[in-house]
């Protein structure tokens, strides 16, 4: 393979800032083919428009070390009057605030004639007919040429910004943050000027954004950004769909957009201070996938299956794997057998919700309790943590079953009548024999809590029969989070309820899981309460599993028959619709 | 612009009213103070009297004297100095090019040295020497400038001998050549409008210097220098161009300035200009000089600004686009 | 004044914390006007003679009982400088709170009210900025006669204008705030609007704005003083200085440099040290403004 045009070893921009730098990029490496598109994306903050200004030399002397080789030639490290002729020429960039990027007292056509006329020398005429070309090329007319910045709307100076950054016909184009702050259209319009240019020979473009949407549709490859570090690169498409990286994932969960359905969920914690990063994995204080080793080192960028990723765990984490599941019931004594599950398998990330849909009688609810380990599979193994459940013994089967907790459907059924809400939620802990009683009647009240319920003394003497259908379903959900699980099975968990209280038990599930990272697996017949809850859907029929994949897609293309059915079928408030 | 004319318009009209009414409305009627025998400041020679009666028409309605003192205004009769007898309108008329001389050349070299040196500092801020000429304009801004033509005054004058004490050339002398009498006038400029420049110069460094830093931290001149422009062209087609806008904006302040400061300067370098005119008649109650020397500065005050305000509309094209409305 | 209280309250707590956050500029400037301030108080202690009595032989040389020489009268120039500070100290201060009293009322009113008053008082203003400040404090000293009571007047009648817009600027911006609209939709009147929640946003300029208007306000005495436009019955160091270039031949000796120079010093320390205490007042203040 030819050596990659723009290549980028170990870059550091690091801004003194009284006691403590600012490093604001941290030992980032990348490489850029010729006429190749890379998109670096992260927030704000995150180090990507310094990235930018170092491949250009606009930092002050002494903020940058590291390598910046283009064509072969190392760039890092020149004298201003070095960089002057490479500027523009070889690299240019459009940066991120086109608003304040001209010069308020020039004209447009003149400002991006400037450099043709005083960078390459050109004569007056030829530089106007070359700008003339520019503009037309980003859909400029030549009134927009006459005016002053000020008279242009924030669409048309991006592309004047864009045409300024074309003039000298560079190799390599930096944009930066194009699509910020602009109404949609523009976005749009920008976005397919920005594919034109790509497709342009010659030219080698890196897209700086933390619009995804728009990298995705623009370039090839794409780099993730955190805390001044790469945590994933890979291609575009790929990266962007299913994600490998913690961080990654959590991203594409809290940006909005028009194919997700789910609710917008963020990312726990806050962003670092970039004078004082974390130890080890800059993201190990927001990741809930976190180990001891994260804390300690910092992972490095490496392969793993066609992709870098600097996870010390090599990316998300699978929780809960099962594999060819089956299971069959004697009905009545009859000796017929009813086979409830026929070969299922799934799996189940960190963090992650999915969902399991089908009518009565699909074998999903028996699938869940196969998952959790309530029955015995009669073929194929269930893998949690690495660990086949079928194979631990004893001992570990205890250790495990803190890992993993169910929901039932019915809360009444599955709390004793005969209990106080205080002996309910601490009864995990009495069985396992975890802490001092003082302590577990703390971490009960702590989960009571959580569940948004208050642990007063009147309410911790009640029993089932005293409390509501909503109300009980909470402390069971406490019950379950009291051993601090990693992954919830939720088997209906709120088809006896109002619908006013299912959707705040749903909503409180979706924070209790986003806030601990546990996986959640949800067992339901009701596809438009998962809707907003599934980052996945799973959809079983009569014991197999039919169809599965991201939420959005399942719902808006589905590819199995039955799945549409179940689609047209669902409640919608649209009363054309669904006909049945 | 045309509302800003009717605005100057008003505002002039406003200054000749003022100049008006003042002398008649303050307690102890000073205009007739002027004419009364028992007063103690009865002007005694009748022939100045009767100029000063015809002038001011104390005895008519106060409509008729407003209606005869718009008149003279017009027709350039701004009554008889009562101190030297002469009148008014000739007196400025004598007067005035000194002043204009001095505050000219004030105000050019300050802009002129404000404009270089500041964008000089401004670009190499937070250097040493970028931080002593900072400390040194805001002494030489702020002292006073009747403080600063006194040392310079002794200095220059006194001590070394090099420049001439007083006045606008030397009295009773008689000139070769056009030239030799340019060379009178201008050793005698030196030491006032040096004074004057000095001041103007401490107010204006700083202005050009802080507002330049202003414009190179913004955006477009990142772009500009990622442009790969030519430092010459960074700093002066770019960033002192964007400079100077602020800059101009003050100038009519600075002009006012710079003729309060040449009051001073003139009375104490004895120059023949409108401050020395003035102060001379405020020592002797001269009230139609005074009134006239007011209005004639009001008028050059309220002319730069003016002027300030056309040259700010060209050289900013976001103003200009306000004016078209 | 209100930025030197804080001082003292401060100077209780950790010292080295206060010097960073005060700034240098205002602790110098500061100190400075303190020290005057303080000159000023103790004059009859520290003066040795009364500066109106004549105490020794007309412009005598410099000695142990005259450290300045006398003045051409036979006054002792030393203690006229030390009594001259209560004269500047007077009319800056006197002049400054004239300044800020009438140009916090008109922003304030004008900013609070809008509408054609705001817009008429803001005419006001911008004729009153365009016409030339020195010729018309002239005209009006002429008319109205010199004494000390009069400057002060002149003073802050030529300079509230620009402290009036400050001010508007200020209480239009906080007119618009939240809990402003919030409080009259309880019912708040303006006074209560403005004495609750406008007048101390407002506090912090008017701060800054006494001491710049100080400034000004002890260079125009001190100026009007030298022109013969000042209370020739005090003895402020402009007058000083006028005396001292009246004095036919001055400049052929060296007498300047115990009568001329002295009081130009202290007008150009005093003009100084107000101008820093507000550079350094104005930067402190200001962060704090855009925060609210």
């Amino acid at each position: 393979m030819s050596e990659a045009f723009l290549s980028v070893h170990d870059l550091h921009v690091h801004f003194p800032k009284g006691p403590a730098a600012v490093r604001a990029v941290d030992g980032v490496s990348f490489d850029l083919a010729a006429g190749g598109a890379l998109a670096i994306v992260g927030e704000t903050g995150s180090g990507k428009t310094s990235i930018g200004r170092a491949l250009l030399g606009l930092h002050p002397p002494g903020s940058t070390w590291g390598s910046i080789r283009l064509a072969g030639r190392e760039l890092a490290g020149l004298s201003e009057e070095a960089w002057r002729p490479l500027r523009w020429r070889r690299i240019a960039m459009a940066v991120q605030s086109a608003g304040t990027a001209f010069d308020p007292v020039y004209r447009i056509g003149e400002q991006i004639a400037e450099p043709l006329r005083e960078h390459l020398g050109l004569p007056s005429e030829v530089a106007a007919a070359r700008v003339d070309m520019l503009a037309e090329r980003v859909g400029l007319e030549p009134r927009h040429l006459r005016a002053y910045p000020h008279q242009l709307s924030g669409g048309e100076k991006q592309r004047a910004m864009l045409a300024m950054a074309l003039s000298c016909e560079p190799e390599v184009l930096i944009v930066d943050e194009p699509t910020s702050g602009q109404d949609v259209l523009s976005r749009a319009r920008l976005i397919d000027l920005l594919r034109q240019v790509r497709d342009e020979k010659g030219l080698s473009l890196i897209l700086i954004s933390h619009d995804l949407a728009a990298a995705a549709q623009v370039a090839e490859r794409v780099a993730v950004l955190y805390a001044g570090k790469l945590v994933e690169v890979g291609a575009a498409r790929r990266v962007l769909e299913s994600p490998r990286h913690p961080y990654t994932w959590g991203l594409l969960n809290a940006y909005p957009n028009m194919t997700t359905a789910r609710d917008l969920r963020g990312i726990r914690g806050h962003s670092p201070d970039p004078s004082d990063p974390p130890s080890g994995c800059r993201f190990h204080p927001r990741c809930t996938q976190a180990v001891d080793l994260c804390r300690q080192a910092e992972p490095s960028l490496v392969q793993v299956g066609g992709r870098l990723l600097a996870c010390h765990l090599g990316g998300l984490q699978t929780l809960l794997q099962a594999r060819d599941l089956r299971k069959a019931f004697s009905s009545n004594g009859q000796g017929e057998r009813v086979t409830a599950v026929r070969g299922a398998s799934l799996e189940v990330y960190e963090g992650e919700v999915v969902a399991l849909v089908g009518e009565t009688g699909s074998g999903k609810t028996t699938l869940g309790r196969l998952l959790v380990g309530l029955l015995e599979a009669d073929g194929g193994h269930v893998v949690f943590e690495g660990q086949d459940l079928a194979a631990v013994d004893g001992r570990s089967r205890k250790a495990l079953r803190r890992r993993i907790q169910f929901v039932a459907q019915d809360p009444f059924d599955a709390i004793s009548p005969r209990l106080t809400v205080a002996e309910i939620v601490r009864e995990p802990l009495d069985v396992q024999k975890v802490g001092t009683a003082a302590e577990r009647v703390e971490k009960a009240h702590r989960c009571l809590r959580a569940v948004g319920l208050e642990p007063g003394p009147t309410f911790l003497s009640r029993r089932a029969h005293e409390l509501s259908g909503g109300q009980l379903q909470r402390v069971a959900i406490a019950r379950a989070l009291v051993l601090d699980p990693k992954l919830i099975v939720a088997d209906e968990p709120v088809s006896m309820l109002d619908a006013s209280e299912q959707a705040k038990v749903i909503n409180l599930l979706k924070e209790i899981q986003n806030e601990r990272g546990m996986g959640l697996l949800l067992v339901s017949h009701d596809l438009a309460l998962v809707r907003k809850v599934a980052d996945r859907i799973l959809v079983m029929r009569q014991g197999e599993i039919v169809e599965g994949g991201p939420a959005n897609r399942v719902v808006t293309r589905a590819e199995h028959p039955y799945t549409s059915a179940l689609l047209q079928a669902a409640p919608a408030l649209d009363w054309e619709v669904g006909q049945v | 612009m045309k509302s800003r004319i009717s605005a100057y318009v008003v505002t002039l009209w406003i200054v000749l009213t003022l100049n008006f009414l003042l002398p008649r409305l303050l307690p102890g009627d000073p205009l007739s103070a002027l004419l009364d025998p028992e007063s103690s400041d009865y002007v005694f020679d009748a022939q100045v009297r009767a100029a000063l009666e015809a002038y001011y028409g104390l005895d008519q309605p106060l409509l008729a004297q407003y209606g005869a003192y718009l008149k003279g205004i017009v027709t350039g009769d701004l009554g008889r100095s009562i101190q030297l007898n002469q009148p008014v309108g000739e007196l400025i008329a004598a007067h005035l090019p000194w002043t204009l001389l001095l505050t000219g050349t004030a105000l050019t070299l300050a802009s002129l040295l404000g404009l270089l040196v500041g964008s000089q500092a401004a670009w190499k801020r937070g250097s040493t020497t970028d931080r002593l000429l900072t400390a040194a304009s805001v002494v030489a801004g702020n002292a006073p400038v009747y403080f600063m033509g006194t040392m310079l005054l002794i200095l220059l004058g006194a001590e070394l001998g090099w420049l001439p004490l007083a006045g606008g050339r030397t009295p009773f002398a008689s000139y070769s050549s056009p030239l030799a009498a340019a060379a009178d006038v201008l050793a005698h400029l030196v030491m006032p409008a040096l004074t004057l420049t000095l001041s103007l110069l401490g107010i204006q460094f700083l202005l050009v210097r802080n507002n330049m830093v202003g414009v190179l931290g913004e955006d477009f001149m990142l772009v500009a220098r990622a442009k790969g422009l030519r430092q010459a062209r960074l700093k002066w087609n770019h960033a002192l161009r964007n400079a100077l806008l602020p800059f101009v904006a003050h100038l009519a302040a600075h002009a006012s300035l710079a003729i309060t400061g040449a009051v001073f300067i003139e009375t104490l370098f004895q120059y023949p200009g409108m401050g020395r005119l003035i102060f001379e008649a405020v020592g002797a109650r001269d009230y139609p000089v005074i009134q006239g020397v007011f209005l004639a500065v009001a008028l050059i005050v309220l002319t730069a600004n003016l002027l300030a305000d056309w040259l700010n509309t060209r050289l900013d094209p976001r103003l200009a686009e306000e004016v078209g409305r | 004044m209100s930025a030197l209280a804080r001082l003292g309250q401060r100077a209780r707590v950790r010292p080295v914390r206060w010097i960073s956050a005060l700034g240098l500029e205002t602790l110098l400037g500061g100190g400075a006007v303190l020290l005057f301030v303080l000159v000023a108080l103790a004059a009859p202690l520290l003066a040795p003679y009364d500066p109106h009595a004549f105490s020794g032989q007309p412009l005598e040389r410099p000695s142990a009982a005259h450290p300045l020489g006398t003045n051409d009268a036979g006054q002792d120039i030393l203690s006229e400088l030390i009594y001259g500070t209560r004269i500047s100290l007077a009319v800056g201060l006197g002049a400054a709170l004239g300044t800020v009293a009438l140009g916090l009322l008109v922003g304030a009113v004008a900013g609070y009210a809008g509408g054609p008053v705001d817009t008429l008082l803001m005419r006001l203003v911008d004729v009153m900025l365009t016409l030339p400040r020195l010729p018309l404090l002239i005209l009006l000293a002429a008319f109205l006669g010199s004494g000390l009571t009069q400057t002060i007047a002149i003073i802050s009648l030529l300079f509230w204008p620009v402290t009036a817009r400050v001010i508007r600027a200020q209480v239009q911006s906080q007119r618009q705030r939240g809990y402003v609209r919030m409080a009259r939709n309880f019912g708040a009147g303006p006074g209560y609007v403005l004495r609750r929640h406008i007048l101390p946003a407002v506090a912090p300029l008017i701060a800054f704005g006494l001491v710049a208007a100080a400034g000004r306000a002890v260079a125009m005495e001190a100026g009007l003083a030298f022109l013969g436009l000042g209370d020739p019955t005090a003895k402020s160091w402009g007058l000083m200085m006028r005396f001292a270039l009246n004095l036919p031949g001055l400049l052929l000796t060296d007498r300047w440099l115990w009568w001329l120079v002295p009081p130009g010093l202290c007008i150009t320390a005093l003009i100084l040290a107000l101008t820093y205490l507000g550079m350094g007042l104005e930067v402190r203040l200001q962060p704090r403004l855009r925060r609210r």
